[in-house]
């Protein structure tokens, strides 16, 4: 390892002015590429088997319980994982190693997917989708601390926005280039060995965000050793999942949103090729297109729907709207035969929104040294719901069809609706501060910061605190009596910072897409 | 607000029940298996199915004695019936007291066995194709249900010419009440229509051919001006409830029907199944070709029922149904492909949401007009609290409880 004199001597080497130094922009930004193509591969690959549903059926035979597993497989390592993917970089990989690890995992899983396909072997597929779940969900906490790490401070906001939107492209192109791909490799292949084939094409992706992985440690080892940049390895628990018991009822209705909303998102994209090929006698390639229309809308939209609740707040009400109109697209592809992509896109601008509104409201509920912890919680009930649902989402389709899938699709919804109601409900009864307006919300922070401080300037004179922080809004006098020392809110807040930054993505306006969201 | 909604689910449950009820009228069966015939042996199959309704009697003649399976419709006067006169195992006159009002019939006569080298899935006819007849099928009954309630036959026909071997299946059901057929593609069958299923099981292919598929060629006569056509009517409906994944059903009207509403009807999903355990996996495309004018098959009980019939006014057309898709794997890939349709007097029936559904739907309705009634009772209950409270507190923020409460509320709601 270096001294810290050496570092300074290259540093002092390399002037800033160069592109080469990793202080200057352009090098920043060639490292912004490179972090973009990340999760490329992986969010390319997650939906390849949606662009060529049709395909599996007709070449692997399967049939849609079977085809949807592959989905709802991705999401079972993912219950546990979301937890601890990004505990495992804090603490034993560290952000080049988690990175091109969980990279290397998320290719092996693609390559072994398109192995079974292309031997027709089921349980290889299954294998194959669940090794890219373990790698797939951990890779996008590794990516969000690489940007943390570069671009702290500077042009963060914008730079998650952009990475964010960039992987969820990757669903996008997808959908538009594996059905030509298809049909290409149809020329030279037959069978399920063609669908294989095509497959390891997409797989290509995944070793594409290797070597963009591989290229982006290097940068960043060469960063570390130019600035004398030091990677910080905590060895504390990064997640408490005995705070559950102190959460309160609303962040609980929030993650019956968090599942209920996007279980009518997921399986529809995952299922809805071959229900517009069906239903709407669209092409396979236009059904593809139709069918990307909501990830190109999320990865569009979400900036613009993040300043748009910047600016107006109220998150609950545009919750709110936004699962009306989501149950409005669903009624209208589900009970009329108008053209789907207009169902489609109001779907498309609903989830942006939604996401826009929703995320922000688990940090305005949970206490800022929890968050890592309830928003864990809210992408693990997630990721349990998919695994499930997705299984019964196929089940439906084969024994009920694609009609009485939108009818469960609307049934979620509603139980959506209902949570978002009870929300509104209960903030009303506790003064409205998850649906205020920024401006208000801003004053009364600013007064309860002022109150906060005369608190502490009490606490201080009596050294009797607890270690606990305030939960309990509806006692004053133990909420003061738990209020912790100084020297500890800092050390909490130290941690708390650290699991911000790994979950700001559901924070920042235009960043509101955690993971797979 | 609430007395409406359950006013809107009561409606929506009524007419749902109405709707399952209108379907089907109720028909007396009476069924016999080669009435009157003294030779027939095991081999041999007619069945003939007398269902008697408040308004006219529909006749229905099942035959398979020719080896061409035939299925004849025929709509009489309340207490008309139909006699058959025999030679040997074969039914040589149909007569009736009263002449029938209307007569509807088909008849698969050939098999086609097509070359698709562009994998395209639809028969074309500028494409190689070899006929296989099958006036010389011999079938066996396998199975025979002969009630007041239901009746249903299933034989099996074996192809043993030059060209090809293998087995047809059929099977024919009537039954007086309205009900989804209990296999895929379900589809509806009442008192005034007869499903009827065909499986091609291990057809042998041509030498000739790599690419093969099979299709049936069917036979549709009218009591109608042969001058006029048949109508080929697509439509599409929102629930695929019972034939998942597929959205349309095809009818194809005799020129009656279209005209008056009282003639005969095939209908169809276009779907049919490439294994005999049927599933969204195990389906493929139907194909249904346009019309052409033909005359009756030679030597055919459609020949021997018509004798006497005017040609003018007796349309005949037929049409080719193919199955498969482009990637299937041709006929080989599973040696199997079924098909099934309804053939009937009337209306078509068409397909309705189940009570699931209605309910679904209904609840959802309930919830949406419960949760803005709540909704507005909030909004009016929030508007009312603060016109009552704001002369005593002009500002609230400034108010330290309020504040107070405020504060706990952001941190920790």
């Amino acid at each position: 390892m270096d001294s810290p004199l050496s570092s300074d001597l290259r540093s002092s080497q390399l002037a800033q002015s160069s592109w080469c130094h990793p202080a200057n922009k352009v090098h920043r930004f060639l490292a912004l590429l490179l972090m973009c193509f990340l999760c490329f591969g992986s969010y390319f690959c997650y939906d390849t088997p949606g662009a060529l549903a049709d395909n599996f059926k007709g070449d692997s035979h399967l049939n849609t319980s079977q085809f949807a597993l592959l989905y709802s497989i991705y999401s079972w390592p993912n219950v546990i994982l979301c937890f601890i993917g990004g505990y495992l970089i804090d603490r034993y990989f560290g952000i080049r190693l988690g990175t091109i690890i969980y990279m290397i995992i998320v290719t092996l899983g693609a390559i072994i997917f398109a192995t079974g396909v292309y031997i027709n072997a089921y349980w290889l597929m299954i294998l194959g989708r669940f090794i890219f779940g373990i790698g797939g969900e951990s890779l996008q906490v590794a990516v969000n601390s690489y940007v943390v790490l570069w671009f702290k401070g500077k042009e963060l906001n914008m730079v998650f926005g952009l990475q964010l939107s960039f992987s969820r492209f990757g669903s996008t192109v997808n959908f538009w280039v594996m059905e030509p791909i298809y049909r290409w490799v149809a020329n030279y292949y037959g069978g399920y060995e063609r669908l294989g084939v095509a497959l390891f094409i997409a797989s290509l992706t995944c070793v594409g965000s290797l070597i963009c992985g591989l290229l982006l440690g290097w940068m960043d080892y060469r960063a570390e050793k130019i600035l004398g940049r030091r990677e910080e390895h905590n060895s504390e628990e990064p997640l408490r999942l005995l705070d559950i018991v102190h959460f309160k009822p609303v962040f609980w209705l929030v993650s019956v949103i968090c599942v209920a909303y996007y279980l009518a998102i997921f399986p529809f994209i995952a299922l809805g090729k071959l229900f517009f090929e069906r239903k709407f006698d669209f092409l396979p390639q236009d059904a593809n297109t139709v069918n990307s229309m909501v990830y190109l809308l999320s990865a569009a939209l979400s900036p613009f729907f993040g300043i748009l609740i910047d600016k107006t707040g109220r998150n609950v009400m545009w919750v709110i709207i936004s699962t009306i109109t989501t149950i409005g697209a669903h009624f209208l592809l589900a009970f009329t035969f108008f053209n789907p992509y207009l169902g489609v896109i109001i779907l498309g601008i609903s989830y942006s929104l939604l996401a826009s509104g929703l995320w922000p409201l688990v940090a305005l509920i949970v206490a800022g040294n929890q968050l890592g912890t309830a928003y864990g919680i809210c992408q693990a009930v997630q990721n349990l719901g998919l695994a499930t649902v997705l299984i019964l989402a196929g089940v439906i389709v084969d024994r009920y069809g694609y009609f009485m899938l939108e009818m469960f699709f609307l049934a979620c919804l509603f139980i959506s609706l209902i949570a978002a109601v009870l929300i509104y409900i209960v903030d009303s009864a506790n003064n409205g501060v998850l649906n205020m307006s920024p401006s208000t919300r801003e004053s009364i922070t600013k007064q309860c910061d002022d109150e906060n401080d005369d608190e502490t300037a009490n606490l201080l004179d009596h050294e009797h605190g607890s270690e606990q922080e305030v939960t309990d809004s509806r006692d004053q006098t133990s909420s003061i009596q738990n209020q912790p020392p100084l020297v500890q809110r800092d050390l909490a807040q130290s941690q708390s910072d650290r699991i911000r930054s790994r979950y700001i993505t559901q924070l920042l306006p235009n960043t509101n897409i955690p993971e797979r969201q | 607000m609430f007395p409406s909604t359950i006013k809107v689910y009561i409606i929506f449950l009524i007419v749902f029940l109405l709707q399952s009820t209108a379907y089907g009228q109720h028909r007396t069966i009476t069924s016999k298996l080669n009435p009157g015939c003294k030779d027939c042996g095991l081999n041999s199959t007619l069945i003939y199915v007398k269902a008697e309704g408040l308004v006219d009697t529909i006749h229905q003649i099942w035959d398979f004695t020719q080896g061409i399976p035939t299925m004849i419709l025929a709509v009489g006067s309340g207490n008309s019936s139909i006699d058959i006169n025999w030679s040997g195992s074969k039914p040589m006159n149909f007569s009736m007291l009263e002449k029938p009002h209307y007569s509807y019939a088909t008849a698969i006569d050939k098999i086609y066995e097509y070359n698709d080298l562009e994998d395209i899935g639809a028969f074309d006819v500028n494409r190689p194709y070899r006929i296989q007849s099958l006036k010389n099928v011999s079938w066996e009954l396998k199975e025979s249900v002969l009630t007041s309630k239901k009746v249903m036959v299933r034989l099996r026909g074996t192809l043993r010419d030059k060209e090809g071997r293998g087995t047809v299946e059929m099977k024919l059901e009537y039954v007086n009440f309205t009900d989804y057929a209990r296999t895929l593609p379900h589809l509806i069958h009442n008192a005034n229509n007869t499903l009827v299923d065909i499986s091609l099981v291990n057809l042998t292919t041509s030498r000739h051919f790599n690419s093969s598929r099979f299709a049936v060629h069917l036979v549709l006569v009218s009591e109608d001006l042969n001058n006029l056509t048949m109508h080929s009517v697509t439509r599409k409906s929102l629930d695929d409830e019972h034939t998942p994944g597929v959205f349309e059903i095809i009818e194809i009207n005799s020129p009656r029907l279209w005209f008056t509403g009282s003639g005969g009807f095939l209908q169809f999903r276009p779907v049919a199944y490439v294994e005999s355990q049927r599933n969204v996996a195990s389906s493929t495309l139907a194909h249904v070709s346009n019309f052409t004018k033909t005359s009756l098959p030679q030597w055919s009980t459609l020949e021997t029922f018509y004798e006497g019939y005017d040609k003018m006014s007796l349309l005949v057309q037929d049409l080719v149904v193919s199955f498969g898709e482009p990637g299937d794997g041709f006929y080989k890939q599973h040696n199997y492909t079924a098909w099934s349709y309804t053939l009937g007097y009337g209306w078509p029936p068409a397909p309705s949401l189940s009570l699931m559904g209605v309910m679904i739907i209904s609840l959802g309705i309930t919830v949406l007009m419960a949760l803005l009634g709540a909704g507005c009772v909030m909004f009016v209950m929030r508007c009312w609290c603060r016109k009552t409270t704001s002369p005593s507190h002009p500002s609230h923020l400034t108010d330290e409880d309020s504040l107070e409460r405020r504060c706990n509320g952001f941190r920790t709601i």
